[in-house]
């Protein structure tokens, strides 16, 4: 489940001089010279002088010449070659479906330029799949009596041990928050590129989670993979909502691409106060529940980079649909976020204007809808020490405002102190959250003077954001108005350093709220984002 | 008594069944209490937390008398000068004697006989109907093994402890019993927290708890205490009952509709007969329609024979 987004290997480059071929570093190109296909009806047919003892200057000058018009061709003229068959050695264990699945895309070229390209794409691909440890893409010629075919090779060498382990840093499609993660790994055990993990994380939000999964990367010949997770998890909200979160269960990422995810989860969710100083919205939601839903995420990011974007934009929309299960005792709500981003290029000091627009909305659905709240868990909150301007996970963050530090609260239980009737210290109040939530930013980029910061990325920003939260359900949406929602919006503006470590994005800035409400946790400070 | 805050106090206990308030074996006896004392409050339903020990609780504004505090919700509302109905009490040996032996052999008889005897379903129905069937499942199989573990009761020795915890409350039967007589309350003709203990559990154990069940077979033989335990329910449960309200996470309909018994039966009732009379009035209007158009033939049918008649004779 967890998408390694900051490990994906590079695409293939375009550049048609990069090499095809295994990591090995041999040059396919070097390989054609002992290649017996033919590539061109115009090709010589003259021999190629063998290399024994010593050669004649010229004719080593006349095939360097007739190697040096040959990369002319490849790259100026299409030169017709099509793909008769596709030979795969050297997996013993690896099932033959699932490599000529990924190799299938040679069945459509028509091209030598055009084959080259492929089997840089299915290099990386069969790489991608982790189970390899070299993969070399060998073209050779056809069938005598079919002109103008070749025969494309793969040849795999399988992953020596099949186990392995990482560690990093991930954005999961279920977190709230990146992680840091530890993952150990078995690879291909069953031939169909499966590969199963165990694996700890611990988040920036107290989360901490326990999981294990299996992940396939064509199921039964589908086209796209499938990842089935156990979890356990859990999150640790007393500081701020006085309660503690702890779940359970199975997620199965149904659908995964490069735009679009779609996840199924089954959980058995349970909130706890070991604490005892509640409040009263969160002492009614105490204890057990089920949760059966479907998320969907559509993002595309056509920004030249998240951690420092100058250009383009990038757009994601997650729906998620709770209580789906035949038993109407589950938990039941619908949610949906959005979020926009947009990078203006300003063409000074590599500056740019970034602006963004976040916003959601939970309710819940089904008898007397009307009356109940909407989950706790699945509420909104702002807040905390990430930036806006790289997540695309809702509207999380105003900056400066710290964890859970805006909108609505409840005072908590009041203790009475040993000495009589005098109440004990103030408890302070729970964060509840919001059903309605919208943040939004404006970042003004711009590279220092100095080129010792240009040179590592280190540059400045100017930032504004402003959000709120507003609840909705047990019939609070009759009171709501445009106008009290819009004057309800917290605002800060501040200013600060931006450093990127791949694959974070560190800010150290200086905040100032120009607009905060009595229990809102934040104040003008220097703070610290780290995000990714 | 002391008021709450806002004004309004609220006792969060798990659902009402078999025609209690509550139908939980801890929660009855405060909201009984709390009844004795003459106390206004809210009842608010909690089915979504059934291995809290938190619950039952009473909050009014920002003060919260949780049953895992300070000897329980009882206690605390005495200590916390809320409502104490004990004062003149809790310092005699007997009342001290009688309150040890409610809380413990009786209040272990009955958490034996609800999850290890035969109030197995009964236990099902109190806390487990509102959760999702796997939640409820598994935290059932956790309490069993739990109360096990809580008595200490193995293979070898689970008769022996099954007869042990019997006996002990048939004897804290017949002691109470003995103490109670006829009258209407323990001590002084005023209600104490231990009526209310009694009287919850009384209720309880002869509602709740299947016929098969020891313990409320041991019960029933005590006449007395069966009349005082159904005596203080119509004064004190049956009228003026509180207001009750599902938890907001719950289905409402089967929590809110136990506790209201005889209105809603009315109205289908009453959509009925109107129903019925207005199919009465039409049929009786069309019957008398038939009846005049019958009797319109007829004498048309009539008249023109004897006109025929008429023209024949004149032929």
């Amino acid at each position: 489940m967890a998408k390694p987004d900051e490990f994906k290997p590079d695409p293939p480059s375009e550049n048609p001089k990069t090499e095809v071929d295994d990591e090995n570093g041999d040059d396919v190109y070097e390989e054609e010279e002992t290649e017996e296909h033919e590539l061109d009806e115009e090709e010589d047919d003259e021999p190629e002088p063998q290399l024994r003892g010593r050669i004649p200057q010229s004719a080593v000058l006349m095939q360097q010449a007739k190697l040096q018009g040959l990369f002319q061709r490849l790259q100026t003229q299409s030169v017709p070659l099509r793909v008769h068959d596709v030979l795969i050695k050297g997996n013993t264990k690896t099932k033959d479906y699932l490599i000529e699945s990924e190799a299938a895309l040679f069945k459509n070229c028509t091209t030598m330029q055009q084959i080259l390209e492929v089997s840089r794409a299915v290099n990386f691909r069969l790489q991608a799949l982790e189970i390899f440890d070299s993969v070399k893409i060998t073209l050779d010629s056809g069938p005598p009596e079919l002109p103008g075919t070749s025969n494309v090779i793969v040849e795999v060498q399988e992953a020596k041990s099949p186990l392995s382990g990482e560690i990093g840093a991930y954005t999961k499609a279920e977190a709230r928050s990146s992680t840091v993660e530890g993952t150990l790994k078995f690879k291909n055990i069953f031939g169909h590129g499966d590969l199963w993990d165990g694996s700890f994380a611990y988040g920036w939000d107290n989360l901490a989670e326990l999981s294990a999964g299996v992940h396939f990367p064509r199921f039964r010949g589908a086209s796209f993979p499938l990842d089935v997770r156990a979890f356990l998890l859990s999150q640790d909200w007393l500081q701020f909502s006085s309660f503690k979160e702890r779940s359970m269960g199975l997620s199965v990422a149904l659908l995964s691409s490069r735009n679009h995810d779609l996840v199924y989860n089954l959980g058995w969710r349970t909130l706890t106060d070991p604490s005892q100083l509640a409040s009263r919205s969160v002492r009614m939601q105490l204890g057990h529940s089920l949760l059966s839903s479907l998320k969907y995420t559509f993002k595309v990011d056509r920004r030249n980079s998240p951690l420092r974007p100058v250009r383009g934009y990038a757009f994601a929309a997650t729906s998620q649909i709770a209580g789906l299960a035949p038993d109407s005792r589950c938990s039941r709500f619908l949610r949906q976020e959005v979020d926009l981003r947009y990078a203006i290029p300003l063409g000074i000091l590599n500056s740019a204007l970034n602006l963004g627009i976040s916003g959601g909305i939970v309710f819940p659905w089904g008898t007397g809808f009307k009356n109940l709240p909407s989950p706790l868990p699945d509420r909104f909150f702002l807040g905390g020490n990430s930036s806006p301007i790289s997540s695309l996970g809702g509207p999380t963050t105003v900056w400066g405002y710290r964890t859970r530090g805006l909108g609505p609260t409840e005072p908590r239980r009041q203790l009475k102190s040993n000495g009589g009737d005098e109440d004990a210290a103030d408890p302070g109040a729970d964060f509840l959250g919001g059903d309605l939530a919208v943040t939004a930013f404006a970042d003004l980029s711009l590279d220092f003077p100095l080129r010792w910061f240009r040179d590592r990325g280190i540059h400045g920003h100017i930032f504004a954001s402003a959000g709120s939260l507003e609840r909705l359900t047990q019939n609070a949406y009759k009171d709501f108005s445009l106008q009290k929602f819009v004057s309800s919006f917290r605002t800060s503006v501040g200013a600060g350093i931006v450093v990127p470590i791949q694959p974070f994005r560190l800010e150290l800035n200086y905040y100032y709220m120009l607009k905060k409400f009595e229990h809102d946790r934040g104040k003008p400070r220097f703070g610290v984002t780290f995000s990714m | 008594m002391e008021e709450s805050r806002d004004g309004d106090w609220t006792l969060v206990a798990r659902k009402p069944y078999f025609g209690l308030p509550t139908a939980c074996p801890v929660c009855l006896p405060v909201y009984i209490y709390l009844k004795f004392a003459r106390c206004p409050f809210n009842l608010e339903i909690n089915s979504a937390y059934p291995d809290s020990d938190q619950i039952p609780y009473v909050e009014g504004g920002t003060y919260v008398a949780y049953n895992n505090e300070k000897g329980g919700v009882i206690q605390q509302l005495k200590q916390d000068g809320v409502v104490d109905l004990d004062s003149e009490f809790s310092s005699l040996p007997e009342w001290v004697s009688m309150k040890a032996m409610m809380s413990s052999w009786l209040a272990d008889a009955i958490t034996y006989e609800l999850w290890l005897g035969s109030g197995e379903n009964s236990a099902k129905q109190i806390y487990y109907s509102d959760l999702p069937w796997v939640i409820g499942k598994v935290l059932f199989v956790k309490q069993v093994y739990d109360v096990k573990q809580r008595f200490n009761i193995s293979k070898q020795n689970a008769e022996k402890k099954e007869e042990e915890i019997y006996d002990r409350a048939k004897a804290a039967y017949r002691a109470l019993s003995t103490m109670l007589g006829e009258q209407d309350f323990l001590f002084e003709n005023r209600p104490t927290s231990l009526d209310a203990d009694l009287v919850g559990h009384v209720l309880f154990t002869l509602k709740a708890l299947p016929e098969d069940s020891v313990i409320r077979a041991a019960l029933l033989e005590h006449g007395n205490l069966v009349r005082y335990a159904e005596r203080h329910k119509n004064d004190f449960l049956t009228s003026g009952q509180s207001s009750a309200s599902a938890s907001n996470f719950q289905p409402p309909p089967s929590a809110a509709q136990a506790s209201s018994s005889s209105k809603p039966k009315r109205k289908p009732k009453r959509e009925k007969t109107e129903e019925e009379k207005s199919f009465q009035r039409k049929a009786k209007y069309f019957i008398g329609a038939q009846l005049v158009a019958v009797l319109l033939f007829l004498s048309l049918l009539g008249s023109s024979s004897k006109a025929d008649l008429d023209e024949d004779d004149e032929d």
